[in-house]
């Protein structure tokens, strides 16, 4: 469902992504680690089509998302790090609107359904998002992904800055995604949140994906340790 | 998908103090300046009647006279008020609302409104076409700056981009969302002036057709403005820039390029000066014919003529008086001299909007002034018209009267008098502006130049957005 198929990136001669390849299936969870600059936002940007890649191909579904920006981006879901909505608009406006772009049409009662699966107290569907916390903005965007009914979700550092209630709640809506058939990659600081909800773990460093695991192949304290050996 | 976005749009917008304070203050200034021309125009068009009815009374109820000499006491064309003026005034205020009609002058239109205003004047009227013209596309510029500079700034572009909706489809839905509460407002404005002029029984002869022609050439205008918002703002980086680069495009569109475009139109094109005018025309006149003056070389050649032509020796013989008859020749080159004159002022007036319809391809607000104008019948094309139609009346006129004068008499009875009957005989001046259509059909080249606006800058907006 994501595919990276010798996906390269250059800005200015430096390369951010080296001839990435990677495969994730519907189900799949891939948590991507990496310092600050290794290439995972990169990576997730040209997934999304918003950089054009200097070699290879990013592929949603099998499209081209290069070739095929539109028709691509049908199938995929994005939650950034810090995820912005509209501040005058409620929640369930938000979702409301952002589900009409992807092409779908829901009522209220469904809207509000998808807003509640996430967590969101039903209380706060009706105010305005600029009195939303952090937490509260990304149910909103796994609400707009669950009601896009994406195959495939690109998440970019997602549980940054959310306390570890919300985080662990999250967490159990990723893997409820992932039951339901949806491929993720997730890039992520998390080492403790990428064993416990990923299916797969992948290290990358200077734009290379230098390591790729199974979660339960490896402990928390080993995960730390490898993950800092390809960091020194 | 078009409409969920314009609809968000007007959401956010209505939601926003800043365009509710903005929409609030358009609205009041529109009611007032609606208000003071409803009682402009009432009050102007009480004084045109109650003159119109005086003039017309004091030459009908003259005394018994010599033709020739209620020739020279003369009376007055007045210039119908449109009622669209309610909306543009054009230059209505500046080319005078009377022409005297005597013998043998064509005078210039009198009583002008501007000449009886205070120096305060100078900062210009609340009218509605100056709210249409230059403070709603100030508002569109208010609302629509940060149109994409605030998505880009709060980080709600890439949620937008991830969702596969195409950048033409983002384009229309933010054009729509700004386009609509604003032509909501023109709409709103025209349809109340609409029903103000329907409802008042003096306001003549009322066109919902011009005045739904009127609300699409702004309703145009205000697109190609829209456009050039949203092409700003999909430009530039920042909203402080964007605001910052289209109040200089305002400042240009709107006011530097309607003065540029004039002082050129001016410098190239220039008119006489009064002085000048009058004494071509005096010198021209003097080469010709004088009706008054029997020992005027041209006088002695006419005279001739006639004898010739009738095969009689005497002027006495005539079966007319030769006085009225040359009055009414000298008259007739008098008439050609002002013709030749005017035919020339006419030239470079032509040349001049020539000109600016040329100067329109650079800016949006001159082809819909001059349309704007034009349907309201308040441009300098309508007075034209009107003068030359003032004109036509008082060769008629003067021709009646020198003709009873010839045909009723003999030569050398000036002591002949005429009485009520004929000045009754002479029917009032009666004025019809050009219709509707024709003034649409000499305005093509500029209803073709904003609808060209219109699509160049959608296909810039297009263009600029084609990669958001």
């Amino acid at each position: 469902m994501i595919q990276a198929r010798h996906l390269s990136k250059n800005y200015n001669g430096k390369e951010a992504v080296k001839n990435l390849n990677l495969n994730i299936r519907p189900g799949e969870i891939f948590c991507l680690l990496g310092a600050n600059g290794a290439g995972k936002t990169t990576t997730i940007n040209l997934f999304l089509n918003f950089i054009q890649p200097s070699s290879g191909e990013a592929l949603i579904n099998g499209l081209n998302v290069a070739q095929q920006p539109t028709k691509s981006k049908q199938y995929l879901a994005y939650l950034p790090e810090n995820l912005q909505l509209y501040p005058n608009l409620t929640g369930l406006e938000n979702l409301d609107y952002f589900s009409g772009l992807a092409g779908k049409s829901y009522d209220q009662s469904e809207l509000t359904q998808f807003l509640k699966t996430t967590g969101l107290q039903e209380s706060a569907h009706g105010e305005y998002v600029k009195r939303y916390s952090k937490g509260m903005r990304q149910k909103v965007g796994i609400a707009i992904a669950l009601a896009k009914g994406a195959k495939a979700l690109l998440l970019d550092e997602p549980t940054s800055g959310l306390d570890p209630k919300a985080a662990n709640e999250f967490g159990a809506i990723l893997r409820q995604l992932s039951e339901d058939g949806v491929a993720i990659l997730m890039a992520t600081h998390d080492l403790f949140r990428a064993k416990e909800t990923g299916t797969d773990i992948g290290i990358m460093r200077d734009g290379v994906l230098v390591e790729q695991l199974k979660p339960q192949d490896i402990g928390h304290a080993d995960l730390e340790k490898l993950y800092l050996t390809h960091m020194n | 998908m078009i409409w969920k976005i314009a609809r968000k749009e007007i959401k956010e917008t209505l939601r926003e103090g800043r365009f509710r304070i903005a929409g609030i203050i358009v609205v009041a200034l529109l009611s007032i300046a609606v208000v003071i021309s409803y009682n402009y125009y009432n009050y102007v068009q009480k004084q045109h009647a109650q003159a119109s009815s005086n003039a017309r009374n004091l030459w009908t109820s003259q005394d018994e006279k010599n033709p020739h000499s209620a020739a020279h006491y003369g009376t007055y064309a007045f210039k119908p008020k449109s009622p669209l003026s309610l909306i543009d005034q054009g230059v209505d205020k500046f080319t005078g609302i009377s022409i005297f009609l005597e013998a043998h002058r064509r005078n210039e239109a009198q009583f002008m409104a501007a000449a009886d205003q205070t120096g305060l004047a100078r900062f210009g009227d609340l009218t509605p076409d100056f709210i249409l013209l230059f403070i709603i596309p100030l508002l569109i510029i208010l609302m629509g700056y940060n149109s994409f500079g605030k998505e880009r700034e709060n980080g709600t572009l890439q949620l937008l981009q991830s969702q596969g909706v195409s950048p033409r489809k983002v384009a229309l839905g933010k054009w729509l969302g700004l386009y609509i509460p604003i032509s909501l407002l023109t709409l709103g404005l025209f349809l109340s002036a609409g029903v103000m002029l329907a409802l008042t029984p003096d306001f003549g002869l009322f066109s919902w057709t011009a005045l739904l022609l009127m609300a699409l050439v702004y309703l145009i205008y205000y697109g190609v403005f829209a456009n050039l918002t949203l092409i700003v703002s999909a430009w530039t980086k920042s909203g402080g820039l964007a605001l910052v680069l289209l109040l200089s495009l305002w400042i240009i569109t709107c006011l530097a390029a309607p003065k540029a475009a004039s002082n050129f139109a001016d410098a190239l094109y220039p008119y006489p000066t009064r002085q000048e005018f009058m004494a071509s025309v005096t010198q021209d006149q003097q080469k010709g014919l004088d009706g008054h003056n029997p020992w005027n070389e041209e006088a002695k050649r006419l005279e001739k003529e006639t004898l010739n032509k009738y095969g009689v020796d005497s002027l006495h013989q005539l079966p007319f008086n030769f006085d009225g008859y040359r009055m009414q020749k000298g008259e007739e080159h008098e008439a050609e001299v002002y013709f030749k004159h005017y035919q020339l002022l006419k030239a470079q007036f032509q040349q001049q909007s020539r000109f600016y319809s040329l100067s329109a391809a650079a800016s949006p607000y001159l082809p819909a002034r001059f349309l704007s104008m034009a349907i309201a019948r308040t441009d300098y094309g309508l007075h034209w018209d009107f003068a030359d139609a003032a004109e036509r009346y008082r060769l008629k006129m003067m021709e009646a009267l020198n003709m009873d004068f010839a045909d009723n008499s003999a030569y050398g009875n000036w002591a002949y008098k005429a009485d009520q009957a004929l000045w009754e005989g002479i029917p009032d001046f009666s004025y019809t502006p050009p219709s509707l259509g024709q003034i649409a059909l000499s305005h093509l080249s500029n209803f073709l130049l904003l609808i060209t606006w219109l699509a160049v800058s959608f296909l810039g907006l297009f263009w600029i957005t084609r990669r958001i």
